[in-house]
């Protein structure tokens, strides 16, 4: 076999091979992450509406991960109220202000993020595991040849479905979060419920900053996901790849959005 | 549907009869080349038998010229249209033309058969949903499969698969059909059907590639042969040329003989 170099590298492919291999992934992986979503935004405007793939999409990512987000945000509620409710007794001896500030921070900041965090896992590797099986066993081309784009067949619907159901998942991951914190401080510390049903220490600058943060989530998980499986290959060992990288990439993904947006929101909205 | 697609989608047949034409296809992995300067030609009407060992880069080519995959280097004409040079949008448009068995089915394993079998119909976007119904009966009914259409793929046999991933792959009636191994791992009776299929295909003017091993099978069908290995070209011609072809391996591998 006759050896040939198939490109000449750019100049950003020149400096990531300068710092190292791990360099040149992390470069891949970006500019995959960054096609798939200009892809979906393309698709999304333009492509085919497909509102029954929607719905079913919706509901795996909604109502098959409520049960989950419901745990996971009731355990949060309990062990935040209960450490925040020793420090606060410990130091100021007051725990009339904890409702008020704790849904504070539930709207802020563990609200959206824990639960998008949890979606990631619990989705994200979901379709990253879905869509890298159908690369390696060629449905991905079949699905080429049939005359449909695998960005708007199998990611656009993942898209809409995620962008409306991280926000409800996250609307009850506050719900239940703020009941369990509600139930603690009653049991643990004798705190009034009422002193939990104050939004003295909201203000509406809380709401759009979760209503960003849920949006950008939203977006970001299913196409992180599906640039993932979109980059599986080989066997079954590469879906396994694309799944481990799908989780990593999507919680990276989350959590440099939320310092991202934490900072627009502190700087912009909360002042 | 951009003009650009207009123009890809109504295209007439080349004055020269050429319907698919590649033309110093490479392609490397980590610089090693899988596929080295590699030409073929498919006149229209006609069946090119591609062959060669496991590994030799034949469902690469083949994925090369539906436009699945880049070449690194070289170009590939469909109808004199370079499709190494077209956009996503313009090549899912190429792609109405095209058609494709896949080595190892590729049915979605979500959709049942008739929803496999619909989806190059409902993506193409021009007939009623009744129609398309009414289509996927008649084809499934072609190769002896009637009824069929609501089990899912995996309550199928190997030999069901192949002839749904048939039926899927010339439902729209492309005029350019690609077979990737299609009777891979099947029994002979079950590949004797597939062959007879081929040659309907063939007998309706369908211009195809056929990628094989079964050798007696496709030798009466298939017009031109190109036999590759390690990505390289060993011989191009028609079948009388290959008959006399005195290349060791050449022989060797058309006649089936022990090395």
């Amino acid at each position: 076999m006759s050896a040939h170099p198939p490109h000449k590298p750019n100049v950003l492919e020149l400096f990531l091979a300068a710092l190292g291999s791990p360099f040149v992934i992390v470069g891949e992986q970006f500019r995959e992450i960054f096609k798939v979503f200009g892809l979906t935004v393309q698709y999304a405007l333009h492509g085919r509406r497909r509102w029954k793939e929607v719905w079913l999409q919706a509901y795996r990512i909604g109502n098959e991960s409520l049960v989950f987000i419901v745990c996971v945000a009731g355990s949060l509620g309990v062990t935040l109220v209960y450490q925040a409710g020793l420090q606060a007794e410990r130091i100021i001896g007051d725990l009339t202000p904890l409702g008020g500030l704790y849904l504070q921070i539930l709207l802020r900041e563990f609200g959206p993020t824990i639960t998008a965090l949890m979606i990631s896992t619990r989705v994200g590797t979901g379709i990253a595991a879905e869509i890298g099986s159908m690369v390696v066993t060629e449905q991905v081309d079949a699905l080429q040849m049939s005359g449909a784009h695998p960005v708007e067949y199998l990611v656009v619907p993942r898209f809409w479905a995620s962008v409306v159901m991280v926000f409800c998942l996250t609307c009850v991951s506050v719900l239940v979060s703020w009941l369990a914190g509600l139930l603690t401080a009653l049991l643990a510390f004798g705190v009034s419920p009422y002193t939990f049903a104050t939004l003295s220490f909201v203000i509406p600058g809380d709401v759009i900053l979760l209503l960003m943060k849920t949006t950008a989530y939203g977006i970001a998980i299913p196409i992180v996901a599906g640039a993932s499986g979109l980059s599986a290959h080989g066997g079954s060992e590469g879906v396994g790849w694309a799944t481990t990288q799908s989780v990593v990439n999507c919680s990276l993904a989350v959590l440099f959005l939320d310092v991202l947006l934490s900072g627009f929101g502190y700087l912009v909205l909360l002042r | 549907m951009s003009a650009a697609s207009k123009q890809v989608t109504h295209v007439e047949v080349p004055r020269d009869g050429v319907r698919i034409r590649c033309q110093g296809v490479s392609k490397y992995y980590r610089r090693t080349a899988v596929l080295d300067a590699v030409d073929l030609e498919v006149r229209d009407g006609t069946m090119l038998g591609l062959i060669g060992p496991g590994a030799a880069g034949k469902s690469l080519l083949v994925k090369i010229i539906c436009g699945l995959v880049a070449p690194d280097e070289g170009h590939v004409f469909i109808d004199d249209i370079d499709v190494t040079r077209l956009r996503e949008r313009e090549l899912q448009a190429l792609r109405m033309r095209l058609g494709m068995v896949f080595q190892n089915y590729a049915l979605f394993d979500f959709m049942n058969v008739g929803e496999n079998i619909a989806l190059p119909l409902r993506m193409e976007g021009r007939s009623s949903e009744t129609s398309i119904r009414n289509r996927v009966a008649e084809v499934l009914e072609q190769v002896a499969l009637p009824g069929i259409q609501d089990k899912m793929p995996r309550e199928l046999s190997g030999g069901m698969k192949k002839r749904v991933s048939f039926v899927r792959a010339v439902v729209r009636r492309p005029p350019i059909v690609i077979y990737d191994d299609p009777t891979g791992g099947l029994d002979p009776v079950t590949s004797a059907k597939i062959f007879r299929l081929l040659s309907d295909m063939k007998a309706q003017g369908t211009t195809s590639i056929t990628i094989s091993h079964d050798l007696d099978g496709i030798r009466p069908l298939c017009d031109q042969w190109l036999l590759i290995e390690h990505g390289k070209t060993l011989f191009s011609g028609d079948t009388s040329a290959i008959d006399q072809c005195e290349t060791p391996y050449v022989r060797q591998f058309w006649r089936g003989e022990p090395a």
